[in-house]
């Protein structure tokens, strides 16, 4: 079996899921992504929806995404363990090393900042990379489009001076 | 619909009670079975997996240019599903669900959303798949995110819901062309295909996974 599908069968096979996703024979609904994230952390820090409305806000589409999620990663450990034999335990990947530096405290403590960061960064636009570049630029929607031209910039401004683009010889 | 209620107390639930509840949120709501939306949570972890494009060198790879994978992926299914869906809702097979025009929301999240996914190189839909093949930074990552979806929450009736600005509408693409919506569509569904088509292939190999 080929270790890795090529990136236009991979467009085709998301089309189709978001396709079913998006049909009323499927969910009626889109994929999204990062609303699961304050949902687990309601859930986990135990907060109170009559304190805190964003809970209630929320409830709906995080809990979808919720019982997706435990499918995203039991999907993620078969392919990896069985289709792609890529699972491994590792702390810093090798992109990392080459472009940035071989400290793996430096890349967990920029994980951490980096992952908290995204999740504020997502919950302040509505969605994410599946929320709204995916489902939403489908869908032809403005704020999508907005979304999706402003982290592209700031995707590729942060790409071009965070790390030691120069190829090392 | 009757409603399925797994847990009565509400005062002392645990984790797992959470969880259950979570469950039997979906059960009541009318967006697919439990089964049929962890499959599809199945199928797009699979799909990310088997593509490759959770991996670092693929998003904080383009982020250098140094990989354009993810792109190329991502504007081909963004075209192709925007003809499908725009016809399937059109003949009443899918319903829009359009995020709002919240213009500070967008650009702030927007740019601290770029600037933290190059640095992670992960999103929240490909961490997890990250997560599942092994891989602890992201995992670290994740315990971050946690924490940052719990700091939103805290504050999101003082502070962060008044950062997001009053939504501008639920505008579309094809509300700008009254009369040629179809048109404009089949236009955009193509230019979009034919930037994946046009975007240069370049790829950054993992050397660990040359093996």
């Amino acid at each position: 079996m080929i270790n890795k599908l090529p990136w236009w069968m991979g467009g085709i096979l998301m089309s189709g899921l978001l396709l079913l996703t998006f049909s009323i024979y499927g969910a009626d609904r889109p994929i999204g992504a990062s609303t699961y994230v304050p949902y687990a952390s309601a859930l986990i820090f135990d907060l109170d929806p009559e304190k805190y409305s964003y809970i209630n806000h929320i409830k709906d589409a995080g809990s979808w995404e919720g019982v997706m999620l435990l499918g995203v990663l039991f999907g993620g450990f078969i392919t990896s363990v069985f289709i792609t034999k890529s699972f491994r335990i590792s702390l810093i990947p090798s992109g990392w090393k080459r472009y940035k530096n071989k400290s793996i405290a430096s890349r967990l403590l920029w994980s951490f900042i980096s992952g908290f960061f995204m999740i504020i960064g997502a919950r302040l636009a509505g969605g994410c990379t599946s929320g709204h570049f995916m489902s939403g630029m489908s869908q032809m929607a403005i704020s999508s489009m907005i979304f999706g031209g402003v982290v592209l910039v700031s995707l590729l401004i942060t790409g071009r001076y965070f790390y030691n683009t120069k190829e090392k010889e | 619909m009757a409603n399925i209620m797994f847990i009565a107390d509400e005062s002392n639930a645990t984790v797992t009670d959470r969880v259950f509840r979570m469950v039997e949120n979906v059960i009541n709501m009318e967006h697919g079975s439990v089964a049929l939306v962890f499959l599809i949570g199945v199928i797009f972890g699979g799909i990310i997996q088997y593509t490759r494009v959770d991996k670092f060198e693929k998003i904080a790879g383009f982020a250098m240019l140094k990989d354009t994978i993810v792109p190329k992926m991502l504007f081909l299914a963004v075209g192709l599903t925007s003809i499908g869906l725009y016809f399937m809702i059109k003949f009443g097979g899918a319903h829009y669900h359009i995020k709002p025009i919240m213009l500070q929301g967008l650009i702030i999240g927007g740019v601290i959303f770029g600037v933290s996914m190059a640095i992670f190189g992960k999103c929240p839909g490909t961490g997890p798949v990250s997560i599942a093949e092994g891989r602890i930074d992201v995992l670290v990552g994740a315990i971050g995110g946690l924490l940052g979806g719990l700091v939103f929450t805290l504050y999101y009736d003082d502070f962060f819901k008044s950062l997001m600005g009053d939504s501008l509408g639920k505008t579309i693409l094809p509300d700008f062309f009254k009369g040629d919506e179809d048109l404009t569509t089949l236009i955009f569904g193509i230019a979009i295909i034919a930037i994946a088509i046009a975007i240069p292939k370049i790829e950054l190999l993992d050397e660990a996974d040359e093996k």
